[in-house]
């Protein structure tokens, strides 16, 4: 009976969870939407430009229903978005979806090969530096730390281009990837850019991992292990680094954000036709319905990385269930 | 202060205080410090000092390797581009502080004030900063471009308002949680009992309290402005092209960096140095202070 009752309390929580996720993405929508009509002239105007003929203006603002009052098409936006229908492009006659459907999925397989790539790059050093606890090795690895998050993306990526494409010529320096490609090169395409995507992400990562693995490796447990005479590498691949990897992972769910940005910037210095690039050509050419659009899946993107983080630390920490 | 500190004998020479302090503080925050003079004493002087100017073409052959005439070497249009960086450090320095400031300003007022009012002024508040900070930074800083409109871009006056419009929400939400402490404790509740308006309360009673916090908070943002505006200009969202932006540099570069390869080397690892330096200086005040600092948090 008691099972039962925490069951429906976890649900509860889990269910009030997504609700204010959604109330947070519908105020996205709000500012995304508001702020857009906050400018001077219309979508019809920015778009055409000065030299624009009246009819050609005319024939837009009929298209985008721009004689309708701003609430109305504000609802009538929101209605389609919740029927995965994200309106018209003005730079291309096709739906907005259509266009950033495509570039959003090669984003996706960018980030989740940056994700990948990220584990053994930050897991490695932050084994070396917790084995190492307060030697100059572990210094050494802070310091190296400290210039790697200093460090912008986008001179990251361009050390990397310099590096791996130019003086030794292992990967392409322009990373397009088009439908039917075949997987070896996609992969080699996509590798530059989920390795830079990786090297930022690992540095945020990597001091708080060894921080986690400093811990853990001071537990109880830890010292048990040892004790029971099992080897180091045991102890810190079967016991230590598990136990070090959760909370790290929770964290980089909630660091989304760091991806998403990156994305945009990395996505330019290698012309790698993804969400980013999208998102500043159609700023370059006031295509507004696309920029809201991306505005609105990136925001989403972050909400439904932190629900999951949260949903995630609720189901394996008893504690912060009973707590809440 | 230490109790040691205030039961010291008093020092006669103020200089020498100055240095027994300075031997006090953590390794990082003198390093940090010392970067960061560095930056400064450059971005005043040097533009006086350098050879030429920062949209002086003709300095040399174009895109000439570097040398000792030209420490970065000289960019397609034959511009110095060490002499570039040294008159873009004004620019950098100028936009990040300012932008981080004002900032800071708008979210310690909105943070505190929605922690002492609270009701559904703090829920609104607080659920449209949510919302705000939602939206990754960087994509937060092309909407605001976007708005902004043709009228505005390349104005450096846009890029402090891109990131006081960046960093405005997320201060706003530390400062609101270091506020709800400080409401509870008595003095408040006295300056209420006084009749004091909301507005004094918090300019008195909260602000002060908060400024350990507040603090923190500008030298992790400011620690990351610099990279901000760098990452609008590389996009080309920032400042106009002559101005010698790192960023912009960077980018103008790219295309022939195997040619001349300090041509882009150079500002970015400039550009690096700066921020290596606000990150160690805001690990060594956040120590000071008895905090933990989040660097390179966005």
């Amino acid at each position: 009976m008691a099972g039962d009752r925490r069951v429906r309390g976890v649900v509860r929580l889990v269910v009030r969870r997504a609700l204010l996720a959604a109330l947070t993405l519908w105020l996205v929508s709000l500012v995304t939407f508001w702020s857009i009509e906050a400018m001077p002239g219309d979508a019809a105007t920015r778009f055409l430009g000065r030299d624009a003929t009246p009819e050609a203006v005319a024939r837009l603002r009929e298209r985008l229903h721009l004689d309708r009052p701003a609430p109305e098409r504000y609802g009538r936006w929101l209605a389609g978005i919740v029927q995965g229908d994200l309106g018209p492009s003005l730079a291309s006659n096709r739906p907005v979806a259509v266009i950033v459907g495509p570039r959003l999925w090669n984003t996706l397989t960018l980030a989740g090969l940056a994700f990948l790539l990220h584990l053994p790059v930050a897991l490695i050093p932050a084994a070396v530096a917790a084995l190492n606890r307060d030697r100059p090795v572990d210094h050494a690895i802070a310091a190296v730390n400290l210039i790697a998050v200093s460090l912008p993306s986008f001179l990251i990526a361009t050390l990397l281009l310099v590096g791996l494409v130019m003086i030794v010529p292992v990967f392409p320096a322009v990373s397009s990837v088009y439908p039917g490609m075949p997987p070896a090169q996609r992969l080699r395409a996509l590798a530059l850019p989920a390795l830079t995507l990786a090297i930022v992400m690992a540095a945020y990562a990597l001091r708080m991992l060894r921080d986690n693995l400093v811990e853990v490796l001071d537990s109880e447990y830890v010292r048990m292990a040892e004790l029971k005479g099992l080897s180091q590498r045991r102890i810190l691949l079967r016991h230590a680094l598990p136990n070090a990897l959760g909370p790290t992972l929770n964290i980089t769910a909630l660091n989304v954000a760091y991806l998403v940005s990156g994305v945009v910037i990395v996505e330019k210095v290698f012309a790698f036709p993804g969400f980013g690039t999208t998102l500043v050509d159609s700023i370059l050419v006031s295509d507004t319905p696309v920029v809201q659009a991306c505005v609105l899946i990136a925001a989403a993107v972050y909400i439904a990385a932190n629900l999951l983080a949260d949903v995630g630390a609720l189901l394996f920490h008893p504690r912060l269930r009973e707590a809440a | 202060m230490t109790p040691s500190v205030l039961l010291a004998p008093p020092v006669s020479v103020w200089g020498a205080r100055v240095v027994r302090r300075w031997h006090r503080t953590p390794r990082s925050f003198q390093v940090g410090a010392v970067i960061l003079m560095a930056h400064v004493v450059v971005a005043l002087f040097g533009p006086f000092v350098v050879p030429y100017g920062p949209a002086q073409m003709g300095a040399g052959l174009p895109l000439a390797g570097a040398d000792w005439g030209h420490p970065f070497g000289t960019d397609m249009l034959g511009r110095d581009v060490f002499s570039r960086v040294v008159h873009g450090g004004r620019i950098v320095l100028l936009m990040s502080m300012s932008g981080t400031a004002l900032g800071l300003a708008i979210g310690a007022i909105l943070g505190l004030v929605s922690a002492y009012v609270r009701g559904w002024f703090d829920e609104v508040v607080m659920r449209l900063i949510e919302a705000v900070i939602s939206i990754p930074y960087l994509v937060l800083a092309l909407l605001v471009v976007t708005v902004a409109g043709p009228a505005l871009a390349g104005n450096p006056l846009l890029v402090v308002a891109v990131i006081a419009f960046v960093y405005a929400p997320r201060v706003a939400r530390m400062a609101r949680a270091a506020g709800l402490d400080i409401v509870t404790r008595d003095f408040v509740t006295a300056a209420q009992l006084r009749g004091e308006s909301v507005w004094s309360i918090v300019r008195r009673e909260l602000l002060p309290n908060a400024t350990g916090t507040l603090f923190v908070e500008f030298a992790i943002r400011a620690g990351y402005a610099p990279v901000l505006v760098g990452s609008l200009g590389f996009l080309g969202f920032g400042i106009r092209p002559p101005t010698p932006e790192w960023g912009l540099m960077i980018s103008e570069n790219r295309e022939l960096v195997l040619a001349a390869p300090m041509t882009v080397l150079g500002p970015g690892l400039v550009l690096a140095s700066l921020v290596v330096g606000l990150n160690l200086w805001t690990e060594g005040v956040a120590r000071i202070l008895g905090r933990t600092a989040r660097v390179g948090e966005q």
